[in-house]
């Protein structure tokens, strides 16, 4: 008897053994793997000035995104492969959530990517603490000639070009004329329309359409939408040196009228509210046709779209014409960086390049990046654009007369500020917070995050 | 580990009386040493070794993107000012003593019924053990968060019952009580504990207490309970560390946020939030470090505290 359980338990020792020293044996496969890394960085570093261009390399690449992202970028980037044979990529991709815990945690083990998709939130982050590496070096590898020099400006600080506009973007409203038309109600003219509109027309939906359909989704999840709210002001989310450029009270009135939707029933419940925001695009009030209006990024048009299963009409932000002056910007859809450690830059250049300034790569992304920025590309493709996408782009270009100027950089710490903006909206939209204390908050929190 | 040793140690204890170690053994006791060695290696490098870097770093102001500078003891007293972290503290500390408790009740419940030796128990058992397995595994907290979402199962079950129910994981009143109830769900472990200790109580002290016209309850209480004394420590120390740690279901849950309004904010989670999105990896140490001296002290106190209530009938 003992003689037989002895036996069972060896045997299962034997297998944990097993499984033990398979974990060891990775442990130090891994180890092996760094060490080896960071000798080639070294003599990457050094083999700068006579680089080889038919030199073999192996550049990492990384982005975030939807299912439809990463199968329209591995076509571009097989391509890419075809054309440039000494270069392999390996695509390193994840969803919006996990991206920036796994970019950090890649950076600190000394693995960063070498073209590394990076966000306006971040950049400033990634850049002063020496991540980064300065495009200008590689001009003559990265073309920017058709790129419009504001939009170049966005990935630029005192010391350098961090990163490349991949496209554009605008701040907007989506909304669905079935519903306005259902609920009788007329689509405003979105070059007059105020607050107080925004406010009466959305409780009117709700009024008018049956229980479960709303006329709006909250918008106080986000800051950008601040950042608009602000500048219509004359304020700003974020000054030129970083610093907060708005008071209190006008993050109070935001707030105040989030509330104000909410009581007239213009906007879900708080917690139907909460629930729509974990969901994204998809299952938001407008993409599952029962909601009127929600604020959204305009490359963001298609996937809602989609999902509602109806044509959808962009909307300028109200109140563009009710203060000192517009409030929306162009927004830099995301950015082309490169890692200050990659091995091989200029392969990495010659990638950021490829993604820029190819025809051939905008043909297969299209505005999947935001409206592509290349304004050469932009045109040649944009017989290619689907309905959606060509709509998207005339709304862009009827904006550029209407927007005054573009965001400077946002603070290092930037990045911390969406989920601030996230939990206060929750605090306030549960009437745990007044607007005025989730204002104070808000910029107490801010500007410890911010350093400000 | 103790759990092993506990278990052992009432196996050995069975009908055949004490086991004793045969000379044969010290000779397994050298290729258990071999055989183990790798798993000394891995606690070293994997677990030991990350635990002196990260006491290193919270001493420093280390983030991620850059090499740590030495700050001494910046990161602990900016805790004292953190009204965040405060709120986290509360958050598990409600977590932990609200659902370890009805865990370890709901765990005793069904390794009672369990125990009267019902046909096909062999499936029974593993019937209940199921949630422990899935309970902490990110599919079962995307679950969790559609059961208890608005238009989820609970809600159509109120409609039912003409009740108009709420988003209950979107609501910060509520949210927190959801995830309570999920740890309740994977009473599973602790079920299979208390069932070995429940066969380890002899059958004549039952008998006994029946022909002394003892009822049910009675014995209940003045035989299983006491008996059981010992099991039920060990199920809380390892069942209250363990809740300490949860982590998974809050990050699924609440979409990585802690939310809605910081409601299911664990420390675990506010420590990752931390260490990784805020890139604040020192501050994020020196708040693994209070866990430890958290938990450690909470421990200390259940043994203290054990004196008192838990019997050992050796």
């Amino acid at each position: 008897m003992s003689h037989l359980t002895r036996t069972k338990t060896s045997r299962r020792g034997f297998r944990l053994a097993a499984v033990a020293m398979a974990a060891g044996l990775a442990l130090t496969a891994c180890a092996g793997g760094d060490d080896g890394t960071g000798t080639d960085a070294d003599a990457g570093d050094g083999g700068v000035a006579t680089a080889d261009p038919d030199a073999e390399a192996t550049i990492k690449f990384s982005w975030w995104g939807s299912d439809t992202r990463h199968e329209l970028t591995q076509q571009v980037i097989d391509n890419f492969m075809v054309k440039h044979p000494n270069i392999t990529v390996v695509s390193d991709f994840t969803d919006w959530g996990g991206y920036w815990d796994k970019l950090a945690t890649t950076v600190a083990a000394g693995d960063a990517p070498d073209v590394i998709t990076h966000e306006e939130r971040y950049l400033r982050d990634y850049a002063t603490r020496g991540v980064l590496a300065d495009l200008n070096e590689y001009s003559d590898i990265i073309s920017l000639d058709s790129i419009d020099d504001s939009i170049i400006a966005a990935g630029q600080m005192e010391d350098g070009q961090y990163g490349i506009p991949t496209g554009v973007n605008a701040y907007s409203i989506l909304a669905d004329p079935q519903i306005f038309e259902e609920a009788g109600v007329e689509m405003p003219d979105d070059t007059t329309w105020t607050w107080e509109d925004y406010v009466e027309i959305a409780a009117e939906i709700t009024a008018n359409t049956p229980d479960g359909v709303y006329g709006a989704q909250d918008y106080g999840f986000n800051e950008p939408g601040f950042a608009i709210f602000a500048r219509q002001r004359g304020e700003a989310l974020y000054n030129e040196d970083g610093s907060l450029g708005f008071t209190a009270e006008t993050l109070a009135e935001w707030w105040e009228i989030s509330l104000e939707l909410r009581d007239q029933g213009g906007t879900p419940p708080a917690s139907t509210t909460v629930e729509i925001d974990a969901g994204g695009p998809e299952q938001s009030l407008v993409g599952t046709n029962s909601g009127a209006m929600a604020f959204f990024w305009t490359n963001q048009l298609g996937a809602v779209t989609n999902a509602a299963g109806r044509d959808l009409v962009l909307l300028r932000h109200p109140g563009e014409s009710q203060f000192e002056r517009t409030g929306m910007y162009f927004k830099p859809a995301m950015f082309l960086s490169m890692s200050a450690r990659s091995q091989y830059p200029e392969a990495a250049a010659t990638l950021i390049d490829y993604m820029l300034n190819d025809p051939e790569a905008t043909e297969i992304l299209l505005s999947d990046r935001g409206l592509p920025a290349n304004t050469e590309v932009r045109e040649a493709v944009r017989d290619q654009f689907s309905e959606v996408d060509q709509y998207a782009a005339e709304f862009l270009s009827d904006l550029e007369t209407h927007i005054v100027d573009g965001l400077p950089v946002p603070p290092v710490g930037a990045g911390e500020v969406a989920e601030i903006t996230r939990r206060i909206n929750a605090e306030v939209l549960f009437d745990r917070l007044t607007p005025q204390q989730g204002a104070e908050q808000f910029i107490a929190e801010v500007s410890t995050a911010t350093g400000n | 580990m103790s759990a092993l040793g506990e278990l052992a140690t009432l196996r050995r204890k069975g009908p055949k009386g004490k086991v004793t170690m045969a000379p044969s053994e010290r000779g397994d006791n050298k290729a258990a040493i071999f055989f183990l060695a790798p798993w000394f290696v891995g606690l070293g490098l994997i677990t030991i070794g990350p635990m002196v870097a990260s006491l290193f770093l919270s001493f420093t102001d280390y983030s991620l993107l850059q090499p740590p500078n030495w700050i001494a003891l910046e990161n602990y007293e900016r805790m004292i000012s953190d009204v965040r972290l405060h709120n986290s503290l509360r958050v598990t500390f409600t977590y932990v003593f609200v659902s370890v408790p009805l865990q370890l009740a709901a765990a005793l419940a069904l390794a009672l019924f369990l125990d009267r030796g019902l046909r096909g128990l062999a499936l029974y058992r593993s019937v209940f053990y199921l949630p422990s397995l899935l309970g902490g595994s990110v599919a079962i907290a995307i679950l969790w968060r559609q059961i208890f979402g608005t238009n989820g199962l609970i809600n159509q079950v109120l409609a039912f019952f003409g009740i108009q129910g709420q988003g209950w994981v979107s609501h910060p009143d509520y949210a927190l009580g959801t995830l309570m109830i999920l740890n309740v769900w994977t009473f599973g472990a602790p079920m299979i504990i208390f069932l070995a200790g429940l066969r380890q109580i002899p059958e004549m002290y039952y008998e006994a207490a029946s022909i002394d016209g003892a009822g049910r309850i009675r014995q209940f209480m003045n035989i299983t309970i006491p008996l059981l004394t010992p099991i039920i420590f060990f199920n809380l120390v390892l069942q209250v560390i363990g809740a300490f740690q949860a982590f998974t279901q809050a990050f699924v849950v609440s979409g990585g946020t802690g939310g809605p309004a910081d409601s299911t904010m664990f420390y675990t989670l506010y420590l990752y939030q931390r260490g990784f999105t805020a890139l604040d990896m020192g501050y994020a140490s020196a708040m693994a470090w209070l866990l430890v001296v958290i938990v450690a002290g909470l421990t200390a106190v259940n043994f203290l505290l054990s004196k008192y209530w838990v019997f050992y009938n050796d």
